[in-house]
């Protein structure tokens, strides 16, 4: 049988957990926030009348950062990508563009305009990943807004009001409603245990009144915050009634819609006009004709003085020697290659596991979102499909690409799926938010990293324990980060502490090229 | 060594081509059997015994069961081949030079050496199969993906397909194996039987 919990009985929970450590927990369920400085320049030596021969495997992020960068100081860079396209998985779909799944081959129906394209893989920039807008601005990218946060997108949970989908202002308001009110009360009705002025008092239960939108004596009575049930323009608007908290309780989504705006998801975020892989045009712009397509590396042999490369191209296999290799595969790639790597450097990748993110994608027949309010954000449900993603762009077009589903930690689940079945399972989830989903959408696109030719993975993942890092774990990645003779250098965001961000990949790019330098300056000072 | 072009695919003519030659993307360089995905050595396979596992995956005699991990990833890819890709796979398969496989599984071989005799009846005293009992090469395999497949056997996950006798006879012979370490003993001997 349910026990309930009455206010002053949660208060003294919370209170006996301890104060500092429960909001300590509160603020790591966020995720800790890199701390990033300002882009600097990478102070690189030029190497002028000398000659280096660079093999970059790989045109990922981190690949053509290194070929951009080395580039500049007089390097001769050779990018050799196995697949078709340059961007690993900065991967943006559109009319006609080949999903390369394993087992799971399909060509993208979108119709052909500009705003008409899916980001499969990465989608957002925080404004603080400097490094990566330092290279937006250089390169001549566009940006711009990308909505995240919208609290007229909606919740839904099968558990919470019969399944009925709750809009995001109303689900917050409430919560907060009913979380200033129990703190009010403690507030006027407990002797505080820590001494405070008046003025610190009055401060605190104001800040208390405006989080709840509390009414006189601390009540919550409701608030305007979430919109009126009807008017409040032209007549007074009549207000909406409360969400009883304890429905709302019943939802394991909760942390997530409360911290949706917080940290590296909240806003404000960017992303790059018309499809995140313009970014990896403007690297291409300068970089492009040093890369060659469907050359897959088969082997890796380090010498004293170099690296030897072998690879296959249009069914030759060909080799390729060079002063030094930035290796940017897959880590469990990389372990099916020849190769002359140290034990413990092949223990390390062994270890790393891949992650498993997938992502799918409608083309919408109308804007129906923009009917109901909906202009960007996320709708957040508590089914496999996770999420729908309303698209920033394109706004009152006639048409609009939506994400349908987004499942990051358990993607297998729809991985393991035919593609019909895929498809079945994510409008079934959305049906439950749109009443007319199925009718709305058409042209799937679904993007199983675990399965993507010549990825088999998404996020590497280093940590195996939800506690943190073990001492063997950071080890084995201190191993990998350091070069083999200092000439071979594994890198992107699979050797950062801080996967699946493309600020991630450009940060392993500058450690593997300042480590480099240094060498360099040494042998030619 | 060379590549033809085959089996392009075209969903349309401006669309990027691709053929269904995917194999190394998991099995690694020239098949050689990659541990990161856990993808066995095709370099060396018998073609008969990989045409066989081939048109298993395909009919979904094979890689069905949830549990069998690497296999339920399997099947997809060959579920769409054609008689012809089939073909084409085998004859690039065998393009591939054999390298011994890394040891990467030490236990009692001593003991392994008796679990093996009941092997040797079908896969040979060698361990290096016999075609007409439709038994492969065992010597030469990737220890740990031998670790694997008898697990699967023996659970059941591997085998079990509506018409799978070879499969099925598995499952019944890995029942000697009692325990993990009767599985490592008898790959670990298997491992000292070596291939050049």
């Amino acid at each position: 049988m349910t026990r309930f919990v009455t206010r002053r009985e949660f208060l003294n929970l919370v209170g006996a957990v301890g104060g500092s450590s429960a909001a300590l927990r509160a603020g790591s369920a966020l995720g800790l926030l890199p701390v990033t400085k300002t882009a600097k320049a990478l102070d690189l030596f030029a190497l002028g009348t000398n000659s280096k021969k660079v093999a970059i495997l790989g045109g990922g992020l981190a690949g053509l950062t290194v070929a951009y960068e080395l580039g500049k100081r007089g390097y001769e860079c050779t990018i050799l990508e196995a697949s078709h396209r340059c961007g690993g998985r900065v991967f943006t779909v559109r009319n006609g563009d080949l999903i390369d799944e394993i087992g799971n081959r399909h060509y993208c129906e979108f119709d052909d305009e500009p705003h008409m394209y899916f980001n499969g893989g990465a989608a957002r920039i925080p404004s603080f990943h400097n490094n990566l807008l330092a290279y937006c601005k250089e390169l001549d990218v566009e940006l711009e807004v990308f909505v995240g946060e919208n609290n007229n997108a909606y919740f839904q949970d099968d558990a919470v009001l019969g399944g009925k989908p709750v809009r995001i202002k109303d689900y917050k308001t409430n919560v907060r409603g009913f979380l200033g009110e129990m703190l009010a009360k403690s507030m006027s009705e407990q002797e505080m245990n820590e001494p405070f002025t008046e003025l610190e008092a009055e401060n605190l239960l104001s800040i208390i009144h405006s989080f709840g939108d509390l009414r006189e004596g601390g009540e919550y009575t409701g608030s305007s915050r979430s919109g009126y049930e009807t008017g409040g323009f032209t007549t007074h608007g009549v207000q909406k009634d409360i969400i009883e908290f304890r429905d709302l309780l019943k939802s394991r989504l909760g942390g997530r819609i409360m911290t949706a705006s917080e940290g590296e998801q909240g806003p404000p975020l960017l992303q790059a006009k018309d499809g995140m892989d313009n970014i990896i045009a403007g690297f291409l712009r300068v970089v492009g004709q040093e890369v060659k397509y469907r050359a897959m590396v088969s082997a890796i042999n380090v010498t004293n003085d170099g690296v030897e490369i072998s690879y296959d191209q249009d069914g030759v296999r060909h080799s390729l020697n060079v002063d030094y290799c930035f290796n940017c595969i897959p880590t469990h790639l990389i372990t099916g290659l020849d190769h002359n790597f140290p034990a413990d450097y092949v223990k390390a990748m062994k270890y790393v596991r891949r992650g498993d993110a997938y992502k799918a994608a409608f083309q919408a027949k109308e804007r129906f979102w923009e009917k109901e309010d909906i202009y960007g954000g996320i709708t957040r449900m508590n089914n496999r499909s996770s999420s729908i993603w309303y698209p920033s762009g394109g706004i009152h077009k006639d048409k609009g690409v939506i994400l349908a589903a987004y499942n990051f930690q358990g993607g297998l689940y729809h991985t393991n799926k035919t593609q019909e079945e895929r498809i079945e399972s994510h409008i079934k989830d959305g049906e439950k938010v749109h009443p007319n989903y199925r009718s709305l959408v058409e042209k799937p696109v679904t993007i199983a990293w675990h399965r993507m030719n010549h990825m088999l993975g998404c996020a590497a993942r280093w940590n195996r324990s939800r506690s943190g890092w073990t001492a063997e774990e950071q080890l084995m990645f201190d191993t990998l980060q350091k070069p083999v003779n200092g000439r071979h250098y594994v890198i992107g965001d699979q050797i950062t502490v801080h996967v699946a961000w493309m600020e991630s990949a450009i940060q392993s790019a500058h450690w593997a090229m300042e480590d480099l330098d240094k060498r360099v300056r040494a042998e030619l000072a | 060594m060379f590549i033809l072009p085959w089996m392009k695919v075209n969903a349309a003519e401006e669309n990027e081509s691709y053929d269904d030659r995917y194999c190394t993307t998991c099995h690694g360089a020239d098949g050689r059997g990659n541990y990161g995905v856990q993808a066995p050595r095709l370099a060396g396979m018998e073609p008969w015994y990989l045409q066989r596992q081939l048109e298993n995956f395909r009919a979904g005699l094979r890689g069905v069961h949830l549990s069998d991990i690497e296999g339920i990833a399997m099947r997809p890819m060959a579920a769409k081949l054609t008689d012809e890709s089939i073909a084409d796979i085998i004859e690039w398969v065998g393009s591939w030079d054999y390298v011994p496989a890394e040891i990467t599984i030490e236990a009692d071989a001593g003991r392994g050496a008796q679990l093996f005799a009941q092997c040797a009846t079908c896969h040979g005293a060698d361990g290096l199969g016999n075609e007409t009992l439709g038994a492969p090469a065992l010597r030469g395999q990737n220890d740990w993906y031998l670790v694997t497949q008898l697990k699967n056997f023996k659970q059941g996950w591997r085998g079990n397909g509506d018409g799978d006798t070879f499969g099925q006879q598995m499952m019944v012979m890995t029942q000697m194996l009692t325990d993990d370490a009767a599985i490592n003993n008898v790959v670990s001997y298997i491992n000292t039987l070596g291939r050049d």
